[in-house]
């Protein structure tokens, strides 16, 4: 007496309670044990099946698209529009003064304004070669691994509940 | 003492980077059913997620790329009119992929479809390194046996194989008895083998 299809399905699905007697009718029936063999490869072969990909974003519906940013209200734009202009007066009356206030500039050649350039470098390299650094103060006791390890601890937590209080909002 | 402070310090700051900076599933369905501004940004981080896995099931089962997507559109649509009703308790993702089996089921029932075969996967063929061809060519065979299939026993493949569902539960989906589920079940299977045995 062979196994039932409806048999080997269940063993396969893990529906059966009949577990033991169909793997001892298993181990001695060639003829079983290749039709299980058939649907186990099948189950393979449906297992196997790739997944693919989308061709289009299906969240973009409902990613909410940035606004445009507010328009200003009118009256706003208004008192831009004629601060602008009253500026531009100002700038225009104000002119003849200031071209009187200014100092004429004496206009240096590239080639000066470059030497000039390099010298003041070379000047600044000159004093950062002598600076003296101060010698660092020495401990005169010894710090314990286990005050340092509390200490590290301590600055760790405290980072913890502060970036947790930071991300309060976004988490929620 | 070297190591152990790296060590000490970088796992809780791994935990922490982690677990706490990315929402999960119960989070963002909990703000999408606020219904405010950032609802829909919530459940467009959920699609986000899910959306391959719901594309797939909606492909095994109608077997034409833009209809599926069509109808994985429609599945998340559906799912964020009706967010509010959710149970919070449940797992979203099963859940969503069983939604979309469900609604291939009505849309194949009401349209009737014959299905086409997608001619759109063969498109690159002659591209593909020979072992990458073959595995390709496999899978399109299985797909094609899939499609051949009576809906109903299509249906029962999708949850079983696809979604895991025992035979209890698919009774329970499909609205349909335990027996119909089994013999619907297994006659797939036969047709299945044989009909991918024949194409070897």
């Amino acid at each position: 007496m062979h196994l039932t299809n409806d048999q080997l399905n269940e063993y396969l699905d893990k529906a059966t309670h009949e577990r033991a007697q169909i793997e001892s009718h298993l181990d001695s029936c060639d003829e079983c044990a290749a039709r299980l063999s058939t649907l186990q490869n099948l189950f393979a072969e449906l297992d196997s099946l790739p997944e693919l990909e989308l061709t289009r974003d299906l969240a973009a519906r409902f990613t909410p698209r940035p606004s445009l940013p507010a328009q200003l209200p009118k009256f706003l734009t208004l008192t831009v529009s004629l601060q602008a202009a009253v500026a531009l007066t100002a700038i225009i009356i104000a002119m003849p003064f200031i071209v009187q206030l200014i100092p004429v500039l004496e206009i240096s050649s590239l080639s000066n304004v470059f030497i000039q350039l390099q010298t003041q470098w070379t000047t600044w390299l000159d004093m950062l070669s002598q600076v003296q650094f101060p010698t660092l103060p020495t401990f005169t006791f010894e710090i314990s691994s286990i005050y340092l390890m509390s200490a590290l601890v301590g600055v760790f937590m405290l980072w913890l509940v502060g970036n947790g209080l930071l991300l309060r909002n976004q988490i929620k | 003492m070297t190591y152990f402070f790296p060590a000490t310090f970088s796992l809780p700051l791994l935990y922490y980077t982690l677990v706490m900076t990315t929402p999960t599933d119960r989070d963002l369905i909990l703000r999408a059913c606020r219904g405010d501004a950032d609802s829909a940004e919530a459940f467009g981080e959920l699609v986000t997620r899910y959306q391959t896995s719901v594309f797939n099931v909606c492909y095994r089962i109608l077997h034409e790329r833009g209809e599926a997507e069509d109808l994985a559109q429609e599945v998340f649509i559906r799912a964020y009119d009706r967010i509010h009703t959710f149970d919070i308790e449940r797992e979203f993702g099963p859940w969503i992929r069983r939604v979309a089996a469900n609604l291939c089921l009505n849309h194949l029932e009401s349209q009737k479809v014959t299905t086409e075969l997608d001619d759109e996967r063969d498109a690159d063929h002659a591209q593909l390194p020979e072992a990458a061809q073959e595995v390709r060519e496999r899978s399109e065979q299985i797909r094609k046996a899939l499609v051949s299939l009576p809906i109903n026993y299509r249906l029962v493949i999708e949850l079983r194989h696809y979604q895991e569902l025992t035979y209890d539960e698919i009774a329970v989906e499909l609205n349909i008895p335990l027996s119909d589920v089994k013999s619907h079940l297994f006659r797939a299977r036969k047709v299945l083998a044989e009909k991918l045995h024949a194409s070897d």
